[in-house]
């Protein structure tokens, strides 16, 4: 269906190579994974299947590319739209029209198809990825999975052979995640579609893919089964570094594999004695009684009370809407409460001002480009400088230890998701809060990025600050926090320490812990040291 | 040698059929000064022209585009530009002159383009006049005029001698042209209005077949009474504008406008080829 044929790739104006000779032959009906990390070629690699590279961007091309008998030296994007869908990582800038139906019909609209064709294949697709319910709806109320299936079906209607995702799941919550990935799985399955996926969180894909391209850098690329590539690939999920951990013969890419393999080495271990930290002695920072609120005209908080101390990382945790914002926003101050109380370092936070109020809460939203509106990352750091009435030169220092070589000049918002979260946060820190908040902040992260915040957040917590996370990864829940507090519909329904809650949803818990269940263990960390 | 799309320029049957255009639409305008009672070209037949030539010679012109190809990325960037120019018109409910609109399309026509500033302010006041309701005879006119300041602005040098046209001369240059785009489209759209305006009685009143000298005495001194109050707030408004935002927006597309990656080259090597070259 679709083959590389010794394809080598430069942009212009860059000497890098992005890919480097690279060959392989995906058959028909084939789920190909291509993974690799941030900035290494994934998105190029895609886009090249149906010719936008080069043809939209630019670069020279070696090598020859052709799908389904076409190649795309040939071809424009335009002339391979009937055997190719796309579907990008965020669902919303792709839309056009308002509702659903519309939205699917669009692309038959302008391919020039006879109207009792588009009736019949709008019907078929609503069926096919369960969408019939929301057919009338306005594509901006749907959820994000919900959307991301739109999205998919406005690119099945147009019947293509081929369909390529670049990091569908990124902006999804694990549940939905769940469901488009079924969805993708099934039509594999059921239609012979061939799919090729890019993805950061491995662990949600690999148990559902053939095969997996392996960009590892410097261009280089190797396809091969996902147990030969995980062996020895760079990145990997947890299910995989366990494997490797235990030294088992053989790659397990599923938790019913895994725990058949574990069997005797679970009954031969024991829980470790819980061990207590010694912590340096904390103080309570947020204390918040009865708090209510609301988020448009709906009731996002109620009779919320908690508090926070110093030194805690707490991880927020809920579905999309539980009210996890809504609660950071009222800690920063942003939001005033309906009714209640919310106090940080005893003093009501919409009060603060300026200075004041930096210097005791930092709050990164969930897209941190908001954060930034310099001109580069040279003047978003001075202005930061200036604003806090710090030493000249303080912001950049912070950001060369987050993400280093990082160039001054480049415009913030051409940096990848990674150095531009490590640039809010050096904005943010510059001003030395007492309190750092942070709104879904691995959004888009690669693993190498997920490792650095964590160890930083880990720092930043034993310099005595409290950390607040609303995040729906629970890998890296697992990995950073001591605490979490569950929401649903505005209430606190679970508030523990991280262990507790996390292994008693079967839906939350990270694969390690369903590995590994009764033990609880969360991280490959966790199974190491009780092994020692 | 093979290369991305450019960003939409004219070509030379386009500029034919702008020319045609703009002088059937500057006919529109003028006829007042040239028109006398000897041709028996009265007020009625001219308010054919008005209802009628000028609007077959603009959708002449942009069926002449269309069929150009305009690429995916100039569709994309007109669209976007298009809607943000036409929303931001009724912001200032227009009321003396303050239209927020003018310093976008003349910042955008700046950085993409004669062509592309044509067609922009083109469309951006046929898009907002369904926002305003503005439908009627006047849009056609408004719509050249705007046209006319876009391809202006386009049209400004990138280089005066050998400094290039940038920082904080490109925005002077820009306050300027801000300035006297604004006046123009007021004295514009007073000359396709004045002849209707204010009846055949007044002194002010347009004179059919009376001498080209008179009528634009009269017309001026119409001009000054009626519209300065909204003119000089429209240049003043818009020049500001561009001198609080222009550094920021002409980034901000300039950005744009690299990352579209418009005209960069495109090759195609065989393996073979680049093995050898390599070796």
């Amino acid at each position: 269906m679709i083959t590389f044929a010794n394809v080598s790739l430069i942009y212009p104006h860059s000497t890098k190579t992005v890919l480097e000779d690279l060959s392989f032959t995906v058959t028909e009906g084939e789920f190909v994974l291509v993974m690799g990390s941030t900035g290494s070629g994934k998105s190029s690699l895609l886009r090249l299947i149906n010719g936008l590279v080069p043809h939209h961007t630019g670069g020279i091309l070696a090598g020859d590319i052709v799908v389904s008998g076409i190649s795309t030296r040939e071809v424009k994007p335009g002339g391979l739209a009937h055997l190719i869908g796309i579907v990008g990582q965020n669902p919303l800038n792709g839309f056009v029209a308002d509702r659903v139906e519309e939205e699917i019909a669009f692309g038959m609209e302008t391919l020039n198809m006879a109207p009792d064709v588009m009736r019949k294949r709008v019907e078929e697709v609503l069926d096919l990825l369960s969408l019939a319910d929301l057919r009338d709806r306005s594509i901006a109320t749907l959820s994000g999975g919900e959307q991301q299936r739109v999205a998919i079906a406005s690119a099945l209607v147009m019947h293509p052979k081929v369909l390529v995702l670049d990091e569908p799941t990124s902006a999804l919550d694990p549940i939905a995640a769940e469901e488009v990935l079924s969805i993708l799985h099934r039509l594999v399955h059921d239609l012979g579609l061939t799919v090729i996926i890019s993805e950061h969180r491995l662990e949600r894909v690999i148990q559902f893919v053939d095969r997996i391209i392996n960009i590892e850098g410097d261009g280089i690329a190797v396809i091969g089964s996902p147990q030969e590539i995980l062996k020895y690939s760079a990145i990997a999920p947890p299910i995989v570094q366990l494997s490797r951990a235990l030294n088992m013969p053989a790659i397990s890419l599923t938790v019913r594999e895994m725990r058949r393999a574990t069997q005797e080495f679970r009954d031969s271990s024991s829980a470790a004695p819980g061990e207590s930290l010694a912590k340096d002695p904390s103080d309570e920072v947020i204390r918040i009684s009865k708090l209510r609120s609301v988020y448009g005209t709906k009731i996002a908080l109620n009779d919320v009370s908690l508090a926070i101390n110093s030194h805690e990382i707490v991880a927020v945790m809920g579905r999309n809407g539980a009210g996890k914002s809504t609660l950071l926003r009222s800690i920063s101050g942003i939001q005033k409460p309906l009714s209640g109380e919310v106090k940080v370092l005893a003093v009501d936070p919409t009060k603060l001002k300026g200075r004041e109020r930096a210097a005791s809460v930092g709050y990164i939203p969930q897209e941190p480009s908001d954060l930034l509106y310099g001109q580069s990352v040279e003047a978003e750091c001075m202005q930061a400088d200036k604003d806090n009435g710090v030493a000249a030169g303080t912001t950049y220092e912070i950001l060369a230890s987050l993400v280093p070589n990082i160039s001054p000049t480049v415009h913030p918002r051409d940096l990848s998701e990674g150095q531009r979260l490590g640039l809010a946060i050096s904005v943010v820190l510059s001003s030395n809060p007492k309190i750092l908040i942070l709104d879904e902040p691995t959004r888009g992260l690669d693993y190498a990025a997920k490792s650095s915040l964590i160890a930083l957040l880990k720092t930043l917590a034993n310099d005595g600050r409290s950390i607040i996370l609303a995040t729906h990864d629970v890998e890296l829940v697992a990995e950073v926090a001591e605490r979490i507090l569950f929401l649903a519909d505005g209430e606190i329904v679970a508030d523990g320490p991280t262990v507790d809650v996390l292994l008693s949803s079967p839906a939350f818990a990270p694969q390690v812990a369903k590995i590994m269940a009764p033990l609880p263990w969360l991280t490959v960390n966790d199974v190491l040291k009780s092994k020692q | 040698m093979l290369s991305t799309a450019n960003i939409y320029t004219f070509r030379k049957r386009s500029v034919v059929a702008l020319a045609l255009a703009s002088t059937i639409s500057a006919l529109g305008f003028l006829w007042p000064f040239f028109i006398n009672a000897h041709t028996k070209f009265h007020a009625l037949n001219n308010n054919l022209f008005y209802w009628v030539a000028v609007p077959i010679a603009l959708a002449i012109l942009i069926i002449e585009i269309s069929n150009d190809r305009l690429d995916a990325k100039s569709i994309a960037l007109l669209g976007v530009l298009t809607a943000l120019t036409a929303a931001l018109r009724p912001v200032g409910a227009g009321a003396v002159g303050i239209e927020p609109m003018w310093f976008i399309l003349i910042l955008a026509a700046r950085v993409f383009g004669p062509a592309f500033g044509f067609i922009l302010g083109i469309l951006a006041l046929f898009i907002s006049a369904f926002l305003t309701g503005g439908f009627g005879p006047w849009l056609a006119y408004q719509m050249f005029a705007a046209g006319w300041i876009g391809l202006g602005a386009g049209l400004l040098p990138n280089r005066i001698g050998k400094n290039w046209l940038r920082g904080k001369s490109e925005i002077a240059a820009l306050f300027l042209y801000g300035a006297l785009a604004s006046l123009i489209f007021g004295i514009l759209m007073d000359l396709q209005f004045w002849p209707w305006a204010i009846g055949s009685r007044t002194q002010l009143s347009y004179v059919s077949g009376a001498a080209v000298a008179d009528n634009f005495h009269r017309f001026i001194v119409y001009h000054f009474a009626s519209s300065m109050a909204w003119d000089v707030p429209r240049a003043v408004f818009t020049s500001a504008l561009i001198v609080l935002t222009g550094p920021a927006v002409l980034f901000a597309l300039r950005r744009t406008q690299r990352k579209a990656a418009f005209l960069t080259p495109i090759e195609f090597a065989s393996a073979r080829e680049k093995v050898q070259k390599e070796a």
